[in-house]
């Protein structure tokens, strides 16, 4: 539905002032800046009391049709391959390749497959005890980090932000190698400790937070510390505690991001099949591929993610716009 | 383990000793004295196994590990931890790079399954081992050997510079599936496949009925060059000189190979698609012949059963007159330990994996060709195997002809391969000018030939 504003809303009208002509079909009360009306809300209004309003509501709807189309064709688009990867998941495993639009015929043989041939539940149960390690351990580094950032001025912290900063614009590849070398070293190849401990740390969750940190009121870290608060108490009963929204929204981003990780814990866990996305990549192989297999793990994979977003949509809709929808 | 190993050693001196006073010629002497020695039987060796039949789920994993809990009954002292490569890429398209990433970690897999591509390079850089100096040339040829021996054109693929560096594993050949229902309905019945003009006729059948492109071509599209080498061979071309100095990518028998396959596109009968979609293409109806691996003869044969039409399969075919030679895809097993206990028992265990115990359950369960192929003739284990997969003779027959899959030599003959992929692509496909495109991929690719 569209919403329109006055235009211009704070226009001073005075009796002597001839009345510009109004947009058709929209009114207000002329010289309030009052919150923005919705078109059908002016029917209210006496002064076009004598119009005929379908005319020109049609014209608004009609003008809204392209843009509605566009976002209808971008939403099935989005939506189309997870409606796919469903309707394949369900399908017996010989109808793979089917290319009929509407699901069916109904079938579990995929997911049985898939149950039978690799450990899915116990790779579902790894992979989401490392996405909530890793989530939680980068949320906490970049509580802190941009705690720092946010409450001191010292010498170098530009420097030391810029380096934050330059750590995320170095492509994984470029570290994916000595990071290995380094875990081969401390001896914690096949071992989830080995995927987490060089991510301890995302310099883009520590952008963010600090952004959120600088626009932080000042007065009441000030409050705080006249309440002879520590800084260290500050952050926890005060920041903390007022950031909630957006830590919410920056944990589950985190940890989808971890969820979807491939090629690092691919590389790390090769003696285990530990992972749900290594698991998935297990029914890709030269001699063609088991694409029901592949969708029936594919949409278990996407199961708790379904769930995160089910119930918590709002923080989830919130930490994409927040990161200017990636 | 110390004391053990010191004991294995001074056993082995002892025996290379009593070799030694029965061979003349120091260069004998020589090979006899590098050998490794035997693993005594209560020697406990921990290996570790890399093979990529183990990043696939289902009858590759199961089949694999099977064997290898075999192997460990049969040899309880020796340990096998058996793995799959790390990193992503498709299946056997990463072999290389994940030995690479555990060698620069200093624990590279003692015994790895790498595609015959990278032969070159894991004798120069990966540190593969000769096998034939390890142990011998004699127990190589024993192990080639025995009841039901390799194949002859299958014997010799991992030899480099004289020396034997892995033992061939599991491999294919080129081979021409086609739907012989779909054919029928276009008028054609008992096709005789034998040369491309004879396919390019048949597929012309068939196109004019379905009105689209009939024919996929697997060797053409990138990730196919196996057997588009095969397809150069075919026409006297060669991707690389015999001294392994001068690529020939550019030469006239080069470029009329691929002029002769463009026309395939140009008279509409060759499609042009990725090699999954080319693989699932034959399977779903929308084509009726596609050349690739035999390997894929299981995937096939469910669609046809599924979908109620008839699979045949054909020989590659030829040029004219010319003889087809097939090359092989696959893999040879290699031994890459340093360490001369864990050497015996990695050669130990390849001598498993390639025995008729193991081609047996590879080839029943997994659908690879048995490389002892006398396995598959009347009183062999795997005779009435064959019986019961008529389509399995074509690829048998292929292997009298034979010619292995040449691995570029230096550290980009991926680089290398991937130039003639795209230029092949560029040229079957795209209408670019066969000679210039052909021309300017051998001169790159020949810059990068150290």
């Amino acid at each position: 539905m569209a919403f329109i504003t006055i235009a211009p809303p704070s226009q001073p009208v005075t009796p002597d002032t001839p009345r510009a002509p109004e947009p058709s079909g929209v009114s207000g009360q002329p010289g309030l800046a009052g919150p923005p009306l919705r078109a059908g809300m002016t029917t209210a209004d006496p002064t076009n009391a004598g119009r005929p309003r379908t005319g020109p509501a049609w014209t608004l709807k009609l003008r809204t049709v392209p843009s509605h189309v566009l976002l209808i064709a971008l939403a099935v688009a989005s939506i189309f391959p997870v409606y796919w990867m469903f309707v394949t998941a369900f399908r017996p495993s010989s109808g793979a390749l089917s290319v009929n639009p509407l699901p069916g015929p109904l079938s579990l043989e995929n997911f049985q497959y898939v149950l039978t041939t690799i450990p899915i539940a116990g790779m579902l149960a790894n992979t989401f005890g490392m996405s909530l390690t890793l989530a939680a351990s980068q949320l906490l580094v970049a509580i802190l980090a941009s705690y720092g950032f946010a409450r001191w001025d010292f010498a170098g912290k530009k420097a030391l932000y810029l380096l934050f900063v330059g750590s995320w614009l170095v492509p994984f590849q470029v570290t994916m190698i000595p990071n290995y070398l380094l875990i081969s070293q401390l001896g914690l190849l096949n071992t989830i400790t080995g995927v987490v401990l060089p991510q301890l740390c995302s310099a883009f969750a520590v952008m963010m937070l600090r952004q959120h940190l600088e626009a932080f009121p000042q007065d009441l870290l000030d409050a705080a510390q006249m309440d002879g608060r520590s800084s260290w108490r500050s952050l926890w009963e005060v920041v903390v505690p007022n950031l909630r929204p957006a830590l919410a929204a920056l944990g589950i981003m985190l940890f989808i991001s971890a969820w979807n990780e491939y090629l690092w814990p691919s590389l790390i866990m090769q003696k285990s099949d530990a992972l749900i996305q290594v698991g998935i990549r297990a029914f890709l192989g030269a001699e063609g591929n088991n694409w029901g297999a592949i969708m029936a793990a594919s949409s278990l994979a996407c199961l708790p993610i379904f769930l995160i977003y089910i119930f918590l949509q709002r923080y989830v809709v919130d930490a994409f716009i927040r990161s200017g929808l990636k | 383990m110390r004391p053990l190993r010191s004991l294995a050693l001074t056993l082995a001196a002892g025996m290379a000793a009593v070799a030694l006073a029965g061979c003349s010629g120091t260069s004998q002497a020589s090979t006899v004295a590098k050998q490794i020695p035997e693993l005594s039987p209560d020697q406990q060796v921990n290996i570790t196994f890399e093979s990529y039949n183990l990043a696939q789920a289902g009858v590759w994993t199961d089949t694999v590990k099977g064997l290898v809990a075999d192997f460990e009954k049969a040899h309880p002292n020796i340990h096998v931890t058996s793995q799959a490569p790390q990193g992503g890429g498709a299946v056997g398209s990463n072999t290389v790079s994940s030995v690479q990433t555990q060698l620069l970690a200093g624990h590279a897999p003692d015994v790895a399954q790498l595609t015959f591509d990278s032969l070159d390079f894991a004798a120069t850089q990966l540190g593969a081992q000769p096998i034939s100096d390890l142990v011998g040339q004699k127990a190589v040829d024993d192990a080639l050997g025995g009841a039901h021996p390799f194949h002859p054109n299958a014997k010799h693929l991992t030899d480099w510079n004289g020396k034997t560096y892995g033992i061939p594993y599991v491999f294919s050949t080129p081979v021409l599936f086609y739907n012989a229902t779909k054919l029928a309905e276009a008028g054609v019945t008992n096709p005789d496949l034998s040369t491309w003009d004879k396919v390019e006729a048949a597929a012309k059948a068939v196109s004019a009925k379905t009105g689209k492109p009939s024919l996929d071509i697997s060797c053409t599209s990138i990730g196919g060059n196996w057997c588009m080498q095969g397809m150069f061979k075919s026409n006297g071309a060669q991707v690389l000189s015999d001294d392994r100095k001068t690529i020939g990518f550019g030469s006239d028998a080069a470029v009329d190979t691929v002029t002769k396959l463009a026309q395939l596109t140009k008279d509409g009968v060759l499609r042009n698609a990725d090699s999954s979609a080319q693989s699932e293409g034959l399977a779903k109806g929308d084509t009726a012949f596609i050349l690739t691996t035999s390997a894929l003869q299981g995937s096939f044969m469910a669609a046809a059963t599924k979908g109620g039409w008839d699979l045949k399969a054909a020989g590659m075919p030829s040029f004219g007159d010319k003889p087809a030679v097939p090359t092989n895809s696959g893999s040879a097993l290699f031994v890459l330990s340093q360490d001369p206990a864990k050497q015996r028992a990695g050669w130990e265990l390849i001598k498993f994996m390639t025995s008729d115990h193991a081609y047996e359950q590879i080839s029943t369960k997994i659908g690879y060709l048995p490389l002892r192929t006398s396995l598959t003739a009347p009183g062999g284990s795997l005779h009435d195997w064959a019986q019961k997969n008529p389509l399995l003779a074509p690829n048998l027959a292929q292997l009298d002809r034979l010619q292995p899959w040449v691995s570029y030599p230096g550290n980009s003959y991926v680089q290398i391969d991937d130039i003639l992929g795209k230029a092949v692509e560029n040229v079957v496909y795209y209408g670019k000018d066969p000679k210039t495109t052909m021309a300017d991929a051998q001169k790159r690719a020949q810059d990068l030939i150290p």
